[in-house]
């Protein structure tokens, strides 16, 4: 019953996105139409060409980085010339924005868009697979791009995932009063208990109602963008959190909370730390550490989540490369690496699942032993000894 | 490297989606789901309390009730006793009162019975000295129409009663 429910929801969220991809092709010109499939085809046929020959070299690092990427339009399964079709959201140099199909310059084709031409940066050129605006003298400009790329509808796909669960978890909670839902939304509701009473209960004590909100939501946000981005097909794939821009937005957003919400005593002792004095006054050393350590904290928690996250990724499309290149070498290396490899992607996939879990875990933990370092109290020494231990405890 | 370069449109959409995301879920979500979960958690608590509680007072009411089914099995035990006891009491003195009975009746039984004996042998004393008398007489007159023979036995009456004396 609720299983259904789920695919239901899931399934007009599909729908939701493929009706609006399509209405944003829709008012392509016939001509255009046409010239893009000749284009199409044009190419398709090169690259027969190019294949039956059997001299093309695989681009290895070029694949890994097209997979660990952004672009427009958002790839289907089996097909490397149909994209789903995204809109593109440009500011052109005088100011005008323009927003059109990212169907219209897929295969490097130039869009003229009321007064302004634009296309995606070929390779080689300055702000390659970007969209460009052709300037009259034929230089390419960077136009400021709020462009819906694959990682922002990605991004939207998430969002959507876990308000959908969290307000059927708080309609079931309305519904049913005291009663343990069961199944999917259990599991769902075994994820807030975890993290609520595990992590941010536990850690911030009588704070904790205050920072919930906040710590639940990015638990959820990046747990929901983890799992996403192990989908391979459509509504997944994107490497949203192995993306630097998506874990530097949630680090500068702990950060905020860290800093907004943080008490006197944890300024005071930023500034004026409890160390001999001959450490503050005539140099500040500890004050300028202590400073220093306020920025590296949402640093670490950048890297730390981006770098596991591309890892992982960048591990599964090599395995699957590697079959490609050693069949290159002879057929029979290639079948060979073909079942070591995808053994040990669905292996890696499969770690992916729990290291997905556990970084969004590690990364609310961390967020909240941050949180809670700036809710020190006048007896600071106490609350440090506690949270140390706390880290201790986790780290066990 | 492109990867390490955050892209701005990405870092824009992240913080509108969000900002939404938080919004729609502190405002609808998490209120709702976090109270929930605390309230069944005190519920759940007052639940064992509750049942601590009421196994508490089973548990006494048990042995209440043990403790007062030891008493009546006391008393019944004493009853019985104090029951038995009367019962021999009652049948002894019964006893003992019919044989005293018992006794009176033998008792004045063998009084009558000599009484009646003396009686008897009184009736038979006197009919046997009359019969004696009689025959006595008889024999008396028949011997006694000699004169001789009456002084003989004058005499021989006189010399008896002068040897007794």
């Amino acid at each position: 019953m609720n299983m259904n429910r789920f695919l239901k929801i899931f399934f007009l969220l599909a729908l939701a996105i493929c009706s609006f991809s399509a209405r944003a092709a829709e008012p392509e010109s016939d001509a255009q139409a046409a010239a893009d499939q000749a284009a199409v085809a044009a190419e398709a046929r090169l690259e027969a060409e190019a294949a039956t020959e059997g001299e093309e070299q695989i681009d290895a690092k070029k694949i890994i980085f097209e997979h660990l990427g952004d672009g427009y339009g958002w790839e289907v399964p089996f097909n490397h010339h149909v994209r789903i079709p995204l809109p593109i959201i440009v500011r052109a140099k005088d100011g005008g924005f323009h927003v059109f199909s990212s169907a219209r310059v897929q295969h490097g084709e130039v869009y003229a868009s009321s007064g302004a031409d634009f296309m995606i940066a070929p390779e080689g050129a300055d702000h390659q697979g970007k969209v460009v605006q052709i300037l009259a003298d034929g230089e390419f400009y960077r136009p400021l791009d709020l462009s819906i790329t694959k990682n922002v509808a990605a991004l939207f796909v998430s969002m959507i995932l876990v308000i959908g669960l969290m307000l059927w978890l708080a309609s079931w909670y309305k519904r049913n009063g005291f009663r343990s839902p069961r199944k999917g939304l259990g599991a769902v509701e075994t994820c807030v208990e975890f993290v609520y009473n595990g992590v941010v209960k536990s850690t911030l004590k009588e704070d904790a109602p205050r920072f919930a909100p906040y710590l639940l939501t990015a638990f959820f946000f990046i747990l929901g963008m983890n799992l996403l981005g192990l989908i391979v097909v459509f509504p997944g794939g994107a490497n949203l959190t192995g993306n630097i821009a998506v874990t530097l937005v949630l680090a500068v957003l702990t950060f905020l909370v860290t800093n907004i919400f943080g008490t006197k005593e944890y300024w005071k002792e930023i500034f004026w730390p409890e160390v001999p004095l001959w450490l503050k006054v005539p140099l500040p050393i500890m004050p300028v550490i202590e400073i220093f350590g306020m920025f590296t904290k949402p640093a670490a928690l950048t890297v730390r989540l981006f770098a596991n996250m591309m890892g992982g990724h960048m591990i599964v499309i090599v395995l699957t490369l590697l079959i490609f290149i050693f069949s290159y070498m002879s057929p029979v290396a290639g079948g060979l690496t073909t079942v070591v490899s995808v053994g040990f992607s669905v292996f890696m996939l499969l770690i992916d699942v729990l290291v997905s879990f556990i970084q969004a875990y590690v990364f609310t933990m961390l967020s909240t032993i941050f949180i809670s370092l700036a809710q020190a109290k006048a007896h600071g020494h106490e609350k440090k000894e506690s949270v140390a231990k706390a880290i201790e405890d986790a780290l066990v | 490297m492109e990867l390490f370069a955050p892209d701005f449109g990405l870092v824009f959409w992240m913080f509108v989606s969000f900002g939404i995301l938080f919004l729609v879920l502190w405002k609808f979500a998490w209120p709702v789901i976090l109270k929930s979960l605390d309230q069944r958690a005190d519920l759940i608590d007052k639940g064992v309390e509750y049942a601590q509680n009421a196994k508490a007072q089973l548990d006494n009411a048990r042995q209440q009730a043990q403790e007062v089914i030891t008493d009546a099995r006391k008393q019944q035990a004493d009853m019985l006793r104090e029951a038995d006891k009367m019962k021999n009491q009652i049948i002894e003195e019964a006893r003992s009162q019919a044989q005293q009975e018992a006794q009176k009746v033998m008792d004045q039984a063998k009084l009558s019975i000599q009484q009646q004996q003396k009686e008897a042998e009184q009736a038979f004393r006197d009919s046997v000295s009359d019969f004696a008398l009689q025959i006595a007489s008889k024999v008396v007159k028949q011997e006694m129409a000699d004169p001789k023979a009456q002084s003989k036995l004058v005499s021989s009456l006189l010399n008896e009663m002068e040897g007794k004396n």
